[in-house]
C-alpha cells in the first residue's frame, strides 16, 4: 500500500497542547514520525536576561501550567547555587511540602487527561475533584491557584498558615483512600487495559541514552531518581524510596507508566505527611514573612564569570537551570539563562516509540509520557 | 533514613573522574563542589578545547559510564576578552541498566545507594568549550554518542547560532521554519528593552511616551 504523511495537530486531542506530530503511515501502521514543536515559543530565556533574579521566578512559574511550583523551585535552587545562599532548614521543609503537593496535582492532571485519551471519561471528573484539594492547599501557601510564585531566593514567601497541617493531613488521608477508587476504575476497565497494555514499549538504557528521565524511566524497572542520586532539599531526612514498576521483558508499556505515577502520588502524599511531622519548630508555629527562620538574606548581584546550575526532579523528569552571572546592571541580571525541559527531549523519543504500532495507539502512547507543551516550547 | 548518595563517596568519585579525564590533551578538569539549599553536591567541572571535545566525549561514554546528555547551552560573549562563543555541556552518569529477568520474571533494579563506589556513583559533569571569534562557530556533534544531545544541538543552533559538525537533520525547532537565515535570537546584538519599576509606576499606561519615530517623516 502507498505510504503517506499525515499531520496530527496542532489542534488534536492527542497533543495535550499546541504542536504537530507528522506521521508516515502504511495503511493503519505508523512507519515514521516527526514532531514539530515551537508553536508557543515565548522566548523565556531571552526575557530572563532583562529581568533581575527575583523577577525571574514568576516567569518560571509560567513554564508549565500543570506543575508551576516544581519549575519555580528548580530555578530557585540554581539561583541559590549562583548567589551562594544558605537556606534555613524550616524553609527547605516548607518547599518540600509545596513541591510534593504540586507533584500530586500534576500527576492528577495527567491522569485526568489520560482517561479521556483512551476512552474513560469519568476519571477526568474524579481526578479534577481531588486536584481541587491540592490546589486549595497550595493556594493557602502561595495565595494563588495556578502560578504560586511561592519560593524566594533564600527561603519561602511565607510560613505554613495556622491550621494548615490539620487541613493537609485530613485532605491527604482522604486522597489516599480515593487513589484506591481510581485503581478500581482503571485496573478493572477492559477498555483501558486493552488500549494501554502491550503498546509503547520503552527500555531503560535506551531511554537514558535518549535523555528521557523521571517516572518514564522508573516505569521500566530502574530506581534512578535525582532526589537521591544528586541530593537536594531534605529528602534524605524522610523515609521514602522511588516508586519502581516491574515491567515486562520488552520494557515499560503505557500501563506501567500509569502505574508508576499512581505509586508516586502515594509516595508524595506520604512525604508531605512525614514532613509536617518533622518540620523544625513544628507545623503549628507561624513566622511572619521575612523572618530569618524561613528566609535568609541573599545578595542580589552575581559577578561575571560565576555560574550556577541545579538538576531537579520535576514531575515529568529531570529539569535543570543553568545561569551565567554578570549580565546587565553590574550583575543584577543573569547574562544567560538556559532551561532544560524534560518534555522537550522526551517528545522526540515518544514519537519514535510509536513506530510500528497502529494509528489508534498514538493517543495512548503519547499521553502516557505526560507531555506538557508550556515547558517544551519555553 | 531516606535513600541518599553519600557526599564523601561522590566527592571521591568526582576526584577520580576529574583526574582521569585531565590526562587528555586540551582538557582540564577539577572537582567542583556546589551548594544549593542546605546540601552540597560534588560534581566535575571541565574545560576542553574544541579539537579535543570529540575524543573527550568518546572517552567519557566508553570508559567512564557517562550515559546521559542533560543539556547543551550556547552562550554568545561579544564583549568578553578570551572568547566570543561558549558551549556548555551538562552530562550525567546515571548507572541505569536494563533490569535482568530471573526465571522469566523481570527483577527491578533497586540500587543500594550506600554500596555504590567508583565508577557506579551517579555524577554530574559540566564541560565548557570556548570558541574563538568567528562568524561560523562550530563544534563536533555528539548526536551519535548520546541521542539525547540531538534536540539539544538543534535548539542551540536555532537559538544561539552555534553549529554542530556532523549533526544530521539540523533544522529550526523553536523558531518558525521560515525564520531568516542567520537570525538567532539569543545572540547579544538582539537587545530587549527593560521597563524599569520607576517608568512603570510613573506612567503605567504609557500615555506620556512618544513613539520612537515621532517627528520623523514616515
Amino acid at each position: 500500500m502507498a505510504e503517506m504523511w499525515i499531520s496530527m495537530g496542532p489542534q488534536h486531542p492527542m497533543t495535550h497542547g499546541l504542536w504537530t506530530l507528522k506521521i508516515k503511515v502504511d495503511g493503519e501502521t505508523v512507519v515514521d514520525t516527526e514532531p514539530d514543536l515551537g508553536y508557543i515559543h515565548r522566548g523565556v530565556e531571552k526575557i530572563c536576561e532583562a529581568r533581575d533574579f527575583t523577577q525571574i521566578t514568576t516567569y518560571c512559574d509560567r513554564l508549565c501550567y500543570a506543575s508551576a511550583n516544581t519549575w519555580s523551585h528548580s530555578y530557585i535552587y540554581a539561583a541559590e547555587d549562583l548567589l551562594g545562599v544558605e537556606v534555613p532548614e524550616r524553609a527547605e521543609y516548607i518547599r518540600l511540602i509545596a513541591v510534593e503537593l504540586q507533584r500530586i496535582a500534576s500527576h492528577l492532571m495527567w491522569l485526568g487527561a489520560y482517561g479521556p485519551d483512551i476512552g474513560n471519561l469519568s476519571i477526568m471528573v474524579w481526578c479534577l475533584r481531588e486536584r481541587e484539594m491540592m490546589m486549595d492547599l497550595l493556594q493557602e501557601l502561595g495565595g494563588s491557584r495556578m502560578h504560586y510564585n511561592f519560593p524566594r531566593i533564600g527561603g519561602v514567601k511565607r510560613d505554613l498558615p495556622h491550621g494548615f497541617s490539620q487541613r493537609a493531613q485530613a485532605k491527604l488521608k482522604l486522597f489516599l483512600n480515593r487513589i484506591q477508587e481510581y485503581e478500581a476504575l482503571f485496573d478493572e476497565s477492559t477498555v483501558f487495559l486493552v488500549r494501554s497494555q502491550g503498546v509503547g514499549y520503552a527500555k531503560p538504557e535506551e531511554m537514558i541514552n535518549h535523555g528521557v528521565s523521571g517516572p518514564n524511566v522508573r516505569a521500566a524497572g530502574v530506581d534512578y531518581d535525582v532526589r537521591w542520586a544528586h541530593p537536594y532539599s531534605v529528602y534524605s531526612e524522610l523515609d521514602w524510596q522511588p516508586s519502581v514498576e516491574r515491567s515486562s521483558i520488552k520494557g515499560a508499556d503505557c500501563y506501567d507508566r500509569y502505574r508508576v505515577r499512581v505509586e508516586e502520588m502515594r509516595m508524595s502524599a506520604s512525604m508531605v505527611l512525614q514532613a509536617l511531622d518533622k518540620i523544625p519548630g513544628g507545623s503549628e508555629t507561624y513566622h511572619e514573612p521575612g523572618d530569618p527562620k524561613i528566609i535568609a538574606k541573599a545578595p542580589s548581584r552575581a559577578p561575571e564569570g560565576t555560574y550556577g546550575s541545579h538538576h531537579f526532579e520535576d514531575s515529568r523528569g529531570e529539569s535543570m537551570f543553568y545561569l551565567a552571572g554578570g549580565g546587565e546592571g553590574r550583575g543584577k541580571m543573569p547574562y544567560r539563562v538556559s532551561i532544560r525541559s524534560p518534555m522537550f527531549i522526551t517528545i522526540p523519543y515518544a514519537a519514535k516509540c510509536m513506530i510500528g504500532y497502529k494509528v489508534a495507539d498514538i493517543p495512548a502512547i503519547m499521553g502516557s509520557f505526560d507531555p506538557c507543551i508550556g515547558e517544551t516550547d519555553r | 533514613m531516606g535513600k541518599k548518595i553519600s557526599a564523601a563517596g561522590q566527592q571521591k568519585a568526582a576526584e577520580e573522574l576529574a583526574k582521569a579525564i585531565s590526562s587528555i590533551d586540551g582538557v582540564s578538569a577539577e572537582l567542583d563542589s556546589r551548594a544549593s539549599g542546605t546540601q552540597v553536591r560534588h560534581t566535575v567541572s571541565a574545560t576542553s578545547t574544541p579539537d579535543s571535545w570529540r575524543e573527550l566525549a568518546e572517552t567519557l561514554a566508553a570508559d567512564h559510564g557517562v550515559d546521559y546528555c542533560s543539556m547543551i547551552t550556547g552562550i554568545h560573549w561579544p564583549e568578553a576578552n578570551d572568547k566570543t562563543w561558549e558551549v556548555v555541556y551538562h552530562l550525567m552518569r546515571t548507572g541505569v541498566t536494563d533490569p535482568a529477568a530471573i526465571e522469566g520474571v523481570i527483577q527491578p533494579n533497586i540500587t543500594d545507594a550506600d554500596a555504590l563506589t567508583g565508577a557506579d556513583v551517579p555524577m554530574e559533569i559540566q564541560i565548557s568549550i570556548s570558541l574563538p571569534d568567528t562568524r561560523e562557530p562550530m563544534v563536533a556533534s555528539v548526536q551519535d554518542i548520546w541521542v539525547g544531545a540531538d534536540w539539544n544541538e538543534k535548539e542551540t543552533w536555532d537559538l544561539v547560532g552555534i553549529d554542530f559538525e556532523g549533526h544530521e537533520g539540523m533544522r529550526r525547532v523553536l523558531n518558525p521554519h521560515e525564520t531568516p537565515v542567520g537570525y538567532h535570537p539569543l545572540q547579544k546584538q538582539h537587545k530587549l528593552r527593560y521597563h524599569g519599576f520607576e517608568e512603570m509606576y510613573d506612567d503605567a499606561q504609557g500615555y506620556m511616551r512618544k513613539p520612537a519615530d515621532a517627528g520623523k517623516i514616515k
